[in-house]
């Protein structure tokens, strides 16, 4: 597909608002796409990323904000006016025609002449791989290629913006993770700005350039995948992105470098955060399974250290998954090495970085 | 007992039904149309295809103008009731409406009314003298001589295809709400309006139920006999009105029974070349 790299576009959401009947959908949201950016929209169902997808596509009004597409507004726009490419959960292919003919919909109504449609659509189905296919109608397609001839009916107009509505969803979970690879390849290589709407946050971390994560309409955190991982703003972000431990802490008093002394269950520890916390305060320490190690000794170092007793182990092919009981209530999920040889009843040592120990505002706060 | 039998057994108060009650009298009209017609009895004795030949070589093509009057009303009609019943039953099943139940009763009301009480009430509006449409423009002085609402093809399909519409929307509604709502979208979203959505979409995958209403339409339509009466008087006749005429006021049943299976098989035939051309429209995927 002929890729015009002089084609910019960005995409604005301007304090964006939208509601059905008394219920919010999406509640005042602003976010800036850059060009060739993938942003993906990242929570649980009923959040509005749905609808702000849906927003952005014309399918839903908003009542107030704004969406620009480079800078010139698209609100009142309907959806064929706006030049976009969609891919639905379902696929939403047209079941009374061959592949081709769903390839050259989108080009028919550009008025395309037909030896370029023919072009076209060769060169496509090329892209996601499913040349001479041409004929078949999509109920003789596997659902993996009933999606890629969604994601090339989207991409044949060569869309200002891709929209992408959960698109793996209803595919089996082995095709799933190949097909994250292949959609991100293909819009890095097309350098298409796409906006991703999904609540499977594995997915998202692959994917993105950037996740906005949604709670309840508005939007929590935008930031790097990494960033979002590592460093997520509020509890309920870390609880719902991957796994974490959580162990609740007063603020004790400040370290080097950003660090905070805090008191825990299970003795001082150090940890670091972004924002102000006051000495006293309450906070949660957010500790990930797979940055502690275990050992069978406490050495005095530059790190966190808690000591406690191996209560479950979980075999699990790539990893084992110890459960630690400390300070007598605590319990810490910890990855370890698949060949770690820790047995139930084994007095251990955790160990963590104080980087890895992240602080968050206690949400009863 | 085996399963299969068990349904058998329960399909035979239908089918003893229907062969007492369809199948045998329509036998026994075969048998008739090819009697010998009598003007002292019911019939003569012997058999002849004369009653057919009359009815096709009539050298005024009287019956045969009349069978194309019928399948012009037929065509006509259901024309009119699928631009009608089309956008009606597309609303209907997108409607998210609490009132949708309302919509239900009010696309059904026509049925929930007799025949006769329906068409009385048709020409108190349409009547020539004091129908209230001819009243209404005379007093407003938009016309001088009443219009011909009525006791004419015209009043005769605005009584039919008020009745017949449930008929044409409610196989519509069923085929137009198994297309997935997301479709209209995709095609919205590649740039067709929703004109074009509608076109190039939606009406190509309910055409199931397009056939199936204009099939019930139009064979409603030949075979109607009492709005044609009521509305049309016997200055618009068609060929149930000539049966009924031939056979009950003329009495001759052979005759009679010959034009009733003419129209028969014209209705089929006229059925099969529509299911045939509107097919090809769409691409089996099958």
């Amino acid at each position: 597909m002929a890729c015009d790299l002089t084609i910019m576009t960005t995409l604005n959401l301007k304090n964006l608002s939208c509601h059905f009947d008394d219920v919010v959908a999406v509640d005042g949201i602003d976010l800036d796409v850059g060009d060739r950016e993938l942003v993906s929209l990242l929570g649980p169902s009923g959040c509005g990323k749905t609808t702000t997808l849906r927003c952005i596509a014309g399918f839903e009004s908003p009542d107030g904000g704004d969406i620009l597409f480079d800078k010139a507004s698209v609100i009142g726009l309907p959806p064929e006016k706006r030049d976009l490419g969609m891919v639905f959960q379902n696929y939403a292919l047209f079941p009374h025609m061959t592949v081709s003919g769903n390839l050259a919909y989108g080009l028919q109504m550009r008025k395309t002449p037909q030896q370029e449609i023919d072009r076209r659509i060769g060169e496509t189905l090329e892209i996601v791989q499913l040349a001479g296919l041409d004929d078949r109608y999509p109920n003789q397609l596997s659902g993996g290629q009933q999606q890629r001839v969604a994601l090339a009916r989207a991409l044949i107009i060569e869309p200002r913006v891709l929209l992408l509505d959960e698109p793996l969803a209803n595919l089996d979970a082995k095709l799933r993770e190949e097909m994250r690879f292949f959609i991100r390849n293909l819009q890095k290589d097309l350098g298409i700005t796409t906006i991703y709407v999904t609540h499977d946050q594995a997915e998202a971390m692959v994917m993105s350039d950037r996740i906005v994560v949604m709670f309840n309409g508005r939007i929590h955190q935008i930031g790097k995948p990494a960033e979002i991982y590592n460093f997520p703003a509020t509890q309920e972000i870390a609880d719902f992105i991957g796994l974490s431990n959580f162990i609740v802490c007063t603020v004790t008093g400040r370290g080097d470098n950003d660090q905070y002394i805090v008191d825990t269950p299970a003795g001082t520890l150090r940890s670091t955060t972004n924002a102000n916390h006051t000495v006293s305060s309450k906070v949660i320490m957010m500790v990930r399974p797979e940055v502690i190690t275990l050992h069978t000794g406490s050495v005095p170092g530059e790190y966190n250290e808690v000591e406690g007793v191996v209560m479950e182990k979980y075999y699990l092919g790539s990893a084992i998954t110890y459960r630690i009981r400390y300070a007598d209530e605590g319990v810490l999920q910890v990855q370890g090495q698949p060949w770690s040889e820790f047995e139930v009843g084994d007095p251990i040592w955790c160990r963590f970085d104080v980087e890895r120990s992240w602080i968050l505002p206690s949400e009863s706060n | 007992m085996p399963r299969s039998r068990l349904t058998l057994l329960l399909l035979i108060p239908t089918l003893a039904l229907l062969g007492a009650f369809l199948l045998l009298p329509y036998l026994n009209m075969v048998v008739m149309s090819f009697r010998t017609p009598s003007t002292s009895a019911v019939f003569a004795p012997g058999f002849t295809t004369a009653n057919y030949l009359n009815a096709l070589l009539d050298p005024d093509f009287y019956y045969l103008e009349i069978l194309w009057d019928t399948m012009v009303l037929g065509f006509w009609t259901t024309l009119v009731s699928l631009i009608l019943g089309f956008p009606l039953a597309y609303h209907l099943a997108r409607t998210q409406s609490r009132l949708k139940t309302l919509l239900y009763f009010f696309i059904l009301s026509p049925l929930l009314v007799g025949v006769v009480i329906r068409c009385y009430g048709w020409m108190i509006i349409l009547g020539p003298h004091n129908g209230l449409i001819n009243t209404t423009l005379k007093q407003l002085n938009l016309i001088e001589n009443s219009l011909p609402l009525m006791f004419n093809t015209f009043g005769v399909s605005v009584g039919l295809i008020h009745v017949f519409l449930p008929f044409m929307i409610l196989p519509l509604l069923g085929s137009i709400q198994a297309v997935d709502p997301a479709l209209e979208e995709a095609s919205q979203s590649l740039g067709a309006s929703r004109l074009r959505t509608m076109i190039k979409v939606i009406v190509p995958l309910s055409l199931p139920g397009i056939q199936a209403g204009s099939i019930l339409v139009f064979v409603l339509t030949i075979s109607s006999f009492v709005i044609p009466i009521l509305l049309g008087s016997y200055k618009v006749m068609i060929m149930p009105t000539l049966v009924v005429q031939q056979i009950m006021d003329a009495m001759l049943w052979p005759f009679g029974a010959a034009l009733a299976f003419i129209l028969s098989i014209t209705g089929g035939f006229v059925i099969y070349i529509y299911l045939k051309l509107t097919s090809r429209l769409v691409p089996s995927s099958q």
